[in-house]
C-alpha cells in the first residue's frame, strides 16, 4: 500500500504542473507611425484634356491612412504628383493641381491637422504636424490638364503620391 | 484614449501598411572598431510592395554614408525583418535620419500609386 502511494506522488506532480501551465502572450506598444494605402486612386477623364481623381470628374480619390501611436512624435508629409511615372508619349506640358486634407479621423481634435498644415512646393507638398494620437485618413485630389485644345493620347497613365512620416 | 487607439489598431488590422521602428533608434557599438550600429525593424503588409530601400540622411536631407547587408530589402507580404544599419563614427555627427521607402516595380500599372517613406530620427 505504502509503495503504491509513493508511485502516485510523481504522477500527481506532473498532472498538477500540466493543469496549471500558463501560456503567456506578450505585446509591447511602442511609439510608431504606420502608413497605409487605404484607397488606391483612379483618374477620371471628364474632358479630353483632363485627368482627375475627383468623384465629380469620374475619378476615385486616393486615401492614405496614418496610424499614430504617440502624439507629437511625427509629421506627415504628402506630395502629390507633378508628372506621370508611366504614360503614352506626350508632346505638350501637363499642368498639375492638387489638394491634400485630413478627412476621416478617430479623434475630432485631429481637425487641428488641417488648421496648422503647411503647403509648399507650388502646392504639391502638404505637411501635417501629427500632434494627436490615433488614426487619420488623408484625402488627396490630383488633376492633370494637358496643353490647350489638346487631348490626352489614349493609353495607361500612372502617377505617384509620396506619403512620408518623419520623426520629429 | 489609449484603449480606443489600441482597439482601432487591433480591429482594423493592417491590410496595406508600411511600418518602420523604432522612432528614435539608439546607436550601439558594433563588432567592428569605429563603427556603430542601429537595430531597425521593418514590417510590410502592403500587397503591392515587394522591396524597400533604406537610406541615411543628415539634418538637411543630404545622404550620409552607411553600410547595410542590402540597401534594397526584399520583403514578402506580412513579413517582418530585423535590419542592422552600420554608421561610421566619422559620420556620427552628420547622421540624423534612417529612412525606409517602398519601391514600386515598373510592372505595377495602377493609375495612382502611393509610395510610402518612414524616417526614424537619431538623437
Amino acid at each position: 500500500m505504502k509503495m503504491k502511494k509513493l508511485l502516485l506522488i510523481p504522477a500527481l506532480a506532473v498532472t498538477a504542473s500540466t493543469a496549471g501551465a500558463d501560456i503567456p502572450i506578450t505585446g509591447f506598444i511602442e511609439s510608431k507611425c504606420v502608413i497605409q494605402s487605404d484607397t488606391p486612386g483612379r483618374f477620371g477623364n471628364p474632358t479630353v484634356d483632363k485627368l482627375s481623381t475627383k468623384a465629380a470628374d469620374g475619378g476615385v480619390m486616393p486615401i492614405v491612412r496614418y496610424d499614430i501611436i504617440t502624439a507629437s512624435k511625427y509629421k506627415a508629409v504628402i506630395t502629390t504628383p507633378t508628372n506621370f511615372s508611366a504614360a503614352p508619349s506626350l508632346s505638350d506640358t501637363v499642368d498639375w493641381t492638387s489638394t491634400t486634407i485630413a478627412g476621416q479621423m478617430s479623434d475630432a481634435e485631429m481637425s487641428v491637422f488641417n488648421t496648422n498644415k503647411a503647403i509648399y512646393n507650388n502646392g504639391h507638398t502638404t505637411e501635417f504636424d501629427l500632434v494627436k494620437a490615433g488614426s487619420v485618413w488623408f484625402n488627396v485630389t490630383s488633376e492633370a490638364e494637358y496643353g490647350v485644345g489638346k487631348s490626352f493620347p489614349s493609353g495607361n497613365y500612372t502617377a505617384l503620391i509620396v506619403a512620408e512620416c518623419i520623426a520629429k | 484614449m489609449r484603449f480606443i487607439i489600441l482597439f482601432l489598431l487591433l480591429t482594423s488590422g493592417y491590410a496595406n501598411a508600411h511600418q518602420f521602428t523604432p522612432t528614435y533608434p539608439e546607436l550601439e557599438m558594433s563588432h567592428i572598431a569605429g563603427v556603430l550600429k542601429a537595430e531597425m525593424v521593418l514590417f510590410n503588409t502592403r500587397k503591392d510592395i515587394r522591396y524597400y530601400e533604406l537610406n541615411v540622411f543628415d539634418e538637411d536631407w543630404n545622404p550620409v554614408r552607411f553600410a547595410i547587408e542590402s540597401r534594397v530589402v526584399p520583403m514578402e507580404y506580412q513579413e517582418t525583418k530585423n535590419i542592422t544599419v552600420y554608421i561610421s563614427k566619422k559620420e556620427l555627427d552628420k547622421a540624423r535620419y534612417i529612412c525606409s521607402k517602398s519601391k514600386i516595380l515598373l510592372t505595377v500599372r495602377e493609375p495612382s500609386i502611393v509610395s510610402s517613406r518612414i524616417c526614424s530620427k537619431l538623437k
